[in-house]
């Protein structure tokens, strides 16, 4: 099992975190920009970062271990090749390197390539695949390796859209039944439900949160945290602009010392008057400002409109988008929230419509 | 602000075996927010190559306004461009760097410094950016350096289009849907003709007035946003638009089943597609076998995607008699557990072309807003 | 990529021998002449402490002062023609293709050649009864004769100078120039820029880094210079064209005169080492912002969708 302890990921911070990475599992390590994931990924791997820490695999330190020596494969953002080698030279270089016998490689090679689907460019060098082909010739080759523990580096984020797709589920099903440590890092929440048996929240190079992707989501310690899973951010409020103060009151005193409060885009949903349930519901009226769709789902981006329904003053988010950094983007700064909903909704600029949330989605953060 | 027509368009590198464009012709209406949207390899920055001026069309005519643009260069069609990445004078500041398209055209479109002034300041201030004029682009982010580049093409009032090349790619993914709002409002505010070229779907889709997929070099289909999405032209439109795209199955023609016809399915349909919104899991038996298109499949895998109501909604990918389908939606069967799939909507296919719609007989699934036609 | 290696004072023994090298090909002998620069020698035993009377001594020194002169206009000259020489030659070649490999070496060859063979080159070359240039120059009716001719030495010593090291500059604006992605030069022909503001806001920004390099460079070997004008023209007619090196070198190894010399040489160096000093200090750090920015930019081209 890889344990990881006080590890800082920058410089500049004081108190370093620990974690044990589930063993022959999927770990997706998800943060944004800038979180130290990269940093991360080094560390483990053992090349130069500024990242420190004490590592260690099956109980047995990591930390002197030269890269060479460690039992890890890496697979980088950048499609990382041999250039001036074949296909099946490039697969075969681990094994080639580890002093294997021939028949072994030959073997392995073939099996590797079938897998992945490079079956017929065993010949080929790698500046003539495809971009996709050629990070599945990386993956191929970190897998060669057979090391215990395997990173993958935001690898499909220079991939088109559909083949991202596709070589996730690919890359599921490939590391399913094997008993590698996968650690896989990305910024997009999507892929923590699609591939990580176990999440890992970074931001700031700081550890949020670790667990079951779906706990993590439902029950985020702190507000940083249940930004990361929601794309786009979460919608947040003031406990103290709801309306229905007892239910306020409740979920203030249940969280701790929390003044806000938040709901996720995809809980909101729209509603008929008549069909709005005032006791499993809040409620109020928005005003749509913009939409984007991309078919399957919609993103209705509004303005709050105060009620004694929902919110009696709904300039409340004093949060707004801030968090992300983008108060200087040069962005129109209004109290804006989105509201994800499946299909192809098309409503017009300044329509109003009633937008509900389950009590029970309405989410309470702890401590901040 | 032209109108843009491309008559039997065609290109092909010289010395290549198979030609990367294949004639194509369409029309971009004055004002319209346009995208083209393909894989990689589709063809779609070479017809972005050929809008430009960068390439001399091996067959057809570009036109705008009328005009046969298609040995004139870049800067005789009067375009301007936004690239993948930031693309600004270093050395200048935000402010001339906003100006330099109108300082260039002086002798050209007679601007004085004051109006060129103006200009600047209109931009900038629908950009929002009036506070980073004075200042230079290695002290910008790639967001703010992406909003310059995209304020410098909308300089020229009189531009003819501007085309974009995937001008997301470098920004940041939390920051993609601002600047996506930011290209959308700007467009309908100053009415510019805008083509945008994209892999995205959601980018296209939430841009454009109308998207034009491509794949093959070839236009597999030209409309709105909606009609794309319900009434794919092609089997590749129904896939490669939604994520995941659409399920395909096909029809044994020689023996269908009757609850094919019993959906409106003809006797020419070859295969069926259905998107993976459009069906839901029901436990068997079935109360109404031949009211809706159905198979029993046996769950492989549920991709969870968020909570609704309490309960885990996704995507459940399924084994069944007619191959792997994906069903979105609630989540309600576990990994090895046999359900029906059943199909509340779907569309028939011919040799890979439509041929029509079709509907379960007693869907209640809403089509429309949920709220109702306001 | 680096790699995080333990840490070994071991790894010391492995530096030694070029420590020793260095020691003593250049450290001790430099640490010699500072030692003889402060000292009056007569004869290999009798040597007396002076301080800083020959400092002073050189710098009050008439042939000193004009020596001085001559080597900075000879620095500047070349410089000035060079550095935009070498821009205009890079940007005339083309940027990919069979003929780029040709004439980048054929831009090489002057630069390969020993500095005393172009003397000698250049020195026959110029030869008024029968150099290609010298006669050429005379049948077309100029009275052409580096030999008696100051000015037309100094004329000679510059040609022969950019015709060696232009194609440094080009060959390091050449690489500058190509660091430029395509979608730049797109980008101003779509604005409407003529060919002059494509040159100073696209390629100058780029070529900034570029040609710090090669001024400093430049500057520094000029200042230096001594084969090529001791071959062509030996420091005449007179000393119209001896600079600064060769001055030296008359006084050290001609005359023996150690002490002088050795004080000569310290000044020499400070002056060179204050020149790139100041230079690089006002122009680097500009430049190192820029070239961080470039790379990210660079870095973003290259997430390419293929």
């Amino acid at each position: 099992m890889l344990r990881i302890q006080n590890v800082l990921l920058n410089p500049g911070l004081n108190c370093g975190f620990d974690h044990d990475f589930l063993p022959g599992g999927m770990t997706v390590v998800l943060g944004r920009n800038q979180a130290g994931k990269t940093n991360l990924c080094r560390l483990i791997a053992g090349l130069s970062t500024q990242a420190v820490g004490e590592l260690s695999l099956n109980n047995a330190p990591l930390n002197k271990l030269s890269p060479q020596k460690r039992s890890v494969a890496v697979v980088f953002q950048a499609f990382v090749n041999y250039p001036n080698w074949s296909v099946q030279q490039n697969i075969a270089s681990p094994m080639v390197a580890a002093g294997k016998d021939k028949a072994y490689i030959q073997s392995r090679v073939a099996e590797l390539a079938a897998k992945l689907g490079l079956g017929e460019l065993l010949q080929r060098m790698p500046n003539e695949l495809s971009g996709g082909q050629q990070q599945r010739l990386a993956i191929a080759r970190a897998l060669a390796k057979e090391a215990q523990v395997l990173l993958l580096d935001e690898p499909l984020v220079n991939l088109d859209y559909k083949l991202r797709e596709a070589l996730a589920l690919e890359l599921r099903s490939l590391l399913d039944d094997s008993d590698t440590t996968v650690i896989y890092t990305t910024t997009d929440p999507k892929d923590a439900f699609t591939l990580g048996d176990d999440l890992l929240l970074l931001e700031g190079g700081n550890k949020l949160q670790a667990g079951a992707p779906l706990s993590v989501y439902q029950t985020p310690k702190t507000f940083a945290a249940a930004n990361l899973m929601s794309d786009p951010g979460i919608n947040t409020f003031t406990w103290s602009s709801l309306s229905d103060q007892a239910f306020a009151q409740q979920c203030q005193t249940a969280s701790g010392v929390s003044k806000r409060g938040g709901v996720r885009p995809e809980h909101l949903f729209f509603v008929a008057k008549s069909e709005f349930n005032a006791e499993e519901c809040v409620g109020f009226d928005l005003q749509v400002s913009a939409l984007e769709t991309s078919g399957d789902e919609t993103f209705v981006h509004g303005v709050v409109q105060a009620s004694n329904l929902g919110f009696s003053d709904p300039r409340f988010s004093d949060l707004g988008f801030s968090d992300t950094g983008l108060s200087d983007s040069g962005l129109r700064d209004q109290p804006s929230w989105v509201v994800r909903s499946p299909g192809m909704l098309n409503f017009s600029q300044g329509q109003v419509l009633l937008v509900a949330v389950q009590k029970r989605d309405i989410l309470a953060f702890g401590g901040q | 602000m032209a109108n843009i027509v491309l008559d039997q368009l065609g290109f092909a590198y010289p010395g290549a075996l198979e030609p990367t464009l294949l004639p194509l012709s369409v029309e971009i209406k004055d004002g319209e927010a346009f995208a083209l949207l393909g894989a990689s390899g589709a063809g779609k920055t070479t017809l972005l190559n050929l809008l430009s001026g960068l390439l001399v069309p091996t067959t057809g005519r570009i036109l705008f306004d009328g005009v046969d643009v298609s040995s004139q260069s870049g800067s005789q069609r009067n375009l301007a461009q936004v690239f993948q990445f930031p693309v600004l004078y270093e050395s200048l500041t935000i402010a001339d760097n906003l100006a330099f398209p109108l300082r260039a055209r002086k002798a050209v479109n007679g601007f004085s410094a004051a109006d060129i002034a103006s200009r600047v300041a209109k931009i900038a201030g629908e950009l929002e950016i009036e506070n980073l004029l004075k200042r230079k682009p290695k002290t910008l982010s790639l967001f703010q350096k992406q909003l310059v580049a995209i304020g410098r093409a909308l300089m020229r009032p009189d531009v003819s289009v501007v085309l974009l090349d995937e001008p997301l790619t470098a920004v940041e993914p939390r920051t993609k849907w601002q600047l996506r709002q930011s290209l959308k409002r700007l467009q309908e505010e100053l009415g510019v003709t805008m083509i945008y070229v994209t892999h995205d779907q959601t980018e296209a889709l939430t841009f454009a007035d109308r998207v034009a997929v491509m794949a093959d070099g070839k236009i597999l289909q030209t409309a709105s946003p909606q009609e794309v999405y319900e009434h794919p032209a092609h089997e590749f439109v129904g896939f490669f638009i939604g994520s995941p795209g659409m399920n395909f199955v096909a029809i044994d023609s020689a023996t269908p089943a009757p609850m094919y016809a019993a959906s409106g399915v003809d006797q020419s349909a070859q295969r069926i597609g259905f998107r993976p919104e459009w069906a839901r899991l029901e436990h068997p038996p079935m109360t109404h076998p031949l009211s809706a298109v159905h198979w029993l499949g046996r769950v492989t895998h549920c991709q969870i995607l968020g909570t609704q109501d309490g309960a885990p909604v996704g995507i459940t990918t399924l084994a069944s008699e007619v191959g792997e389908l994906k069903v979105r939606g609630a989540i309600n069967a576990t990994v090895g557990e046999e359900i029906m799939v059943v199909v509340d909507r779907c569309v028939s296919f011919c040799a890979e072309h439509y041929v029509a719609t079709h509907y379960a007989q007693s869907s209640t699934v809403q089509l429309t807003n949920p709220v109702g036609d306001e | 990529m680096a790699i995080n290696k333990p840490y070994n004072n071991r790894a010391w023994l492995g530096v030694l021998p070029v420590l020793l090298i260095v020691a003593f090909s250049a450290v001790i002998p430099l640490m010699t002449v500072v030692n003889y620069s402060v000292q009056d020698i007569l004869d290999f035993n009798s040597r007396f402490y002076v301080g800083l009377d020959w400092y002073r001594e050189t710098l009050q020194d008439p042939r000193f002062i004009e020596a001085f002169g001559r080597q900075v206009l000879f620095s500047l000259s070349v410089l000035a023609i060079e550095i935009p020489l070498g821009i205009l030659v890079a940007r005339g070649l083309p940027k990919s293709g069979a003929w780029t490999s040709v004439l980048l070496i054929l831009l090489a060859v002057p630069l390969l050649i020993p500095w005393n063979v172009v003397g000698t080159i250049w020195q026959i070359y110029a030869r008024s009864d029968i150099g290609l240039l010298g006669v050429g120059l005379n049948e077309l009716g100029l009275a052409f004769n580096y030999t008696s001719n100051p000015t037309h030495a100094w004329l000679t010593l510059i040609a022969m100078d950019v015709w060696h090291w232009t194609s440094l500059v080009a060959l390091l604006s050449f690489a500058g120039l190509t660091s430029v992605p395509p979608a730049y030069y797109q980008a101003a022909e779509l604005d409407g820029a003529s060919k002059w503001q494509v040159f100073r806001y696209v390629e100058m920004p780029r070529l900034g880094g570029v040609l710090v390099i090669a001024v400093l460079l430049r500057l520094m070997d000029s200042f230096m210079i001594y084969t090529e004008p001791f071959v062509l023209t030996g420091g005449g007619p007179g000393n119209a064209t001896t600079f600064l090196s060769q001055y030296l070198a008359t006084m050290a190894v001609g005359q023996f005169d150690l002490g002088p010399a050795a004080a000569f040489s310290v000044i020499y160096f400070l002056f060179i080492l204050l020149f790139c000093w100041i230079f690089y200090n006002s122009v680097m750090t500009d430049e190192t912002v820029e070239d961080a920015v470039e790379n990210t930019a660079n870095n973003n081209e290259a997430r390419h969708h293929d």
